[in-house]
């Protein structure tokens, strides 16, 4: 009886798996497979939103190539990157030592940093521009100590700042929570002999803290930079629709969304420059991965 | 019981996989019929452009009313909101889910028109197009294209709200707001230098409309190309350049949206804005102090004709219940029931003879009555500045090219020369 159970059992082994696996694969299907292989096909078409496409090779990509407001695109959302990582990879590092001692009231400071994470970007982003507004608060103070008025939301350069600012202030809290389990897992002996042979606080965080918080470091360089590279709400809520004065502040995933929607939107186009985002994002992952392993070497 | 083989199920994962894309994909192209002459009956549903809030026991009453006159038939009504309604409209096109009748204006019906899927009026209701004003009905065609393709609903023109404190402490007289763009300028001018640029008289850089109200050609005579980058044009850009750098135009005007430049009139630091009958009521919620000094006037023109908002009601070519879609839209947009919308709020009918009435020609010496008069006398000659066939993509071209000569890193005649040329490709691609 149990022998002939589990040769049951083991004929229907190679499907049962799969079965439980079904609604799964179906999901990732529906909603990511078909998707990424439909913008991938519509790339190479003149597709419309109401009119289906015809295959054009390449003359997307070329089109790309001369014009002016995808290398703008391509320009923001690369300082996005260089501006926000290295600020998303120090801070909540920082952050995460000042909060990880058990300190009465600490609490209150983890949270605090935290709640930026879990409120919406467009509640954010509004109180943001509220808060730079020509008229806003911090202009208000800036005048009042004779600074003056400055225009975070009208100079393309500023406004970059100021989105790349918001991005930051809103990321810290997620990547110190994952710098605060990491660092759960530093062995406290090591701090200490470092302290017995004299390290001070400086050479100990070099020292000890991060190396052995590396590749959490790259796990957060990675996360961050793909984030950044994609970046859309923050841009889009301060720069307006436009993307900022004259479109200057356009990011690339802006473009495809402006490119590609509305009755008359350019899909065939706008999944051309989807793409070069998704080969962009890959290169950015193998960049990051490739640091880290040759550190490793 | 057999047990499947692999084989079997990976056909079987592979079908599950499929079907639902294949549903995605594919478009309903079974059309509808264009015969409107069958009975009245069956369920359609009928979509709005952002008026639920505001006059939800108007519909309710006016959905009740049809479906008392046409026994069998049952409306369901949805509304969307202002903002992404296009995008909504181009996801339930593409979706094959597109309602039976919508609310559209002539640029949001033209990429419509051109995919196939709004009923051609002409072929199923020609017998109603006597009942509305001539370029009304004109208005709802799409160049290029044969047919006309939406029943035209309500005309308005939209006010020109100001701030008559700030005229007043501006040295300006509050009771003679400009009404050409000549003098605009002028008073623009006089506010910046009055107030150290601390209040702007506009929050927003020129639209097309602005160039066709100040009287430029906005495309050839064929239609097939753009022309608003002649010397008128860039006489106006010159002069909002001029505006841009005396501060007399809004700093971040060149991001501004609709709603950023209604905050900055609330918040008083800019003197004038354009706007709706309903931005009054908003006025006294939110800034009764603002609201003691408003002042509301004509749009403003160089032309002497006004920019007039055409709104129109389409039916769906693929409606399975074409009747009484035809019957709905048309009821929708009849004479008497424009007249009793029109008295709800300040918009203005397109039937024939609607704007004669004494509703709209007596004086009974109030404010709103002499508004009313007033807009509906100037739309008698209005025109839609809007080109049916400038789309988003074409407003943003624009729009970045007019910054960018505000900034000076263009000089108008060249950011207009290659607003000209990147809306004239965009022109082409449509096809």
């Amino acid at each position: 009886m149990a022998t002939s159970t589990v040769s049951r059992v083991r004929r229907q082994l190679p499907t049962s798996p799969w079965l439980f696996a079904v609604p799964g694969l179906v999901v990732t299907g529906v909603f990511i497979l078909y998707p990424f292989v439909s913008t991938v096909v519509n790339a190479f078409t003149d597709r419309r939103t109401l009119i289906p496409g015809r295959f054009v090779g390449l003359a997307n990509f070329r089109e790309l190539l001369h014009d002016d407001m995808f290398w703008i695109g391509l320009r923001n959302s690369a300082l996005y990157v260089l501006g926000v990582v290295p600020a998303l990879v120090l801070l909540p590092l920082l952050l995460a030592l000042l909060v990880q001692k058990n300190i009465p009231g600490i609490a209150f400071f983890r949270s605090a940093f935290y709640t930026p994470v879990v409120a919406s970007i467009v509640v954010v982003g509004l109180i943001w521009v509220w808060l730079l507004d020509e008229r806003g608060l911090v202009n208000s103070l800036l005048e009042t100590i004779g600074v003056g008025r400055v225009g975070f939301l009208s100079d393309q350069w500023l406004l970059l700042l100021s989105a790349m600012a918001v991005t930051v202030w809103k990321g810290l809290g997620y990547y110190m929570i994952i710098y605060l389990a990491a660092l759960a897992h530093v062995p406290r002996e090591l701090h200490e002999a470092a302290a017995v042979d004299g390290a001070g606080a400086v050479r100990r965080f070099l020292t000890v803290t991060v190396p052995a918080l590396r590749s959490t470091m790259v796990l957060v360089a990675a996360l961050s930079s793909v984030a950044a590279f994609k970046v859309f709400s923050e841009v889009y809520l301060m720069a307006g629709p436009t993307g900022g004065p004259a479109g200057e502040d356009t990011t690339l995933v802006m473009l495809v969304q402006r490119t590609g929607t509305g009755l008359t939107g350019r899909v065939g186009y706008a999944s051309a420059i989807s793409l070069v985002v998704f080969v962009v994002t890959v290169a950015l992952m193998l960049l990051v991965l490739r640091a880290d392993r040759r550190e490793d070497a | 019981m057999p047990t499947p083989s692999r084989r079997t199920f990976a056909v079987a994962a592979l079908a599950a996989l499929v079907l639902p894309l294949s549903a995605c994909g594919s478009s309903d192209d079974g059309s509808g019929s264009t015969d409107a002459s069958g009975k009245v009956e069956g369920d359609i549903t009928f979509q709005t452009w952002n008026l639920r809030a505001n006059f939800k026991p108007y519909f309710d009453g006016l959905i009740a009313d049809f479906e008392k006159k046409y026994p069998g038939t049952h409306v369901k009504w949805i509304d969307q909101p202002a903002e992404g309604y296009a995008d909504k409209l181009s996801a339930d096109a593409a979706g094959g889910t597109l309602p039976d009748v919508v609310n559209v204006s002539p640029d949001l019906l033209a990429p419509l028109v051109k995919a196939g899927l709004a009923l051609d009026l002409d072929k199923a209701a020609a017998k109603y197009r006597p009942e509305y004003l001539d370029g009304a009905w004109t208005g709802q065609q799409t160049p290029g294209v044969g047919g006309t393709y939406a029943f035209p609903w309500y005309l308005n023109t939209g006010p020109m709200f100001y701030n008559k404190g700030l005229f007043k402490k501006a040295g300006l007289d509050p009771d003679s707001p400009p009404k050409t763009y000549d003098e605009l300028f002028t008073d623009a001018l006089q506010m910046a230098q009055k107030s150290n640029g601390k209040v702007a008289t506009l929050a927003n850089v020129p639209t097309v409309e602005d160039f066709g109200r100040y009287g430029v050609e906005l495309m050839n005579k064929q239609g097939t190309g753009f022309a608003f980058n002649d010397a008128k044009g860039v006489e106006l850009l010159t002069k909002y350049k001029e505006l841009y750098d005396a501060k007399a135009l809004d700093p971040q005007a060149l991001t501004a949206t609709p709603e950023s430049s209604g905050k900055k009139f609330l918040t008083e630091a800019v003197a004038m804005n354009p706007g709706s009958a309903l931005d009054l009521e908003n006025f006294k919620k939110q800034a009764p102090n603002l609201y003691k000094n408003i002042g509301i006037t004509d749009q403003i023109t160089s032309t002497g004709h006004v920019n007039m908002y055409v709104m129109g009601v389409m039916v769906n070519s693929r409606t399975k219940h074409t009747p009484a879609a035809v019957a709905f839209a048309h009821y929708v947009t009849d004479a008497q029931n424009q007249m009793s919308f029109a008295k709800q709020v300040a918009i203005f009918p397109s039937t024939a003879g609607s704007l004669d009435d004494p509703y709209f020609t007596k004086e009974d010496g109030t404010d709103e009555t002499r508004v009313r008069i007033a807009a509906a006398k100037s739309l008698k000659n209005a025109v839609n500045y809007t080109p049916v066939l400038f789309s988003d993509q074409m407003k943003t071209a624009l729009r970045n090219e007019v910054a960018k000569a505000l900034q000076g890193k263009e000089s108008p005649k060249a950011a207009l020369d290659n607003a000209v040329k990147a809306c004239d490709q965009l022109l082409q691609q449509q096809g």
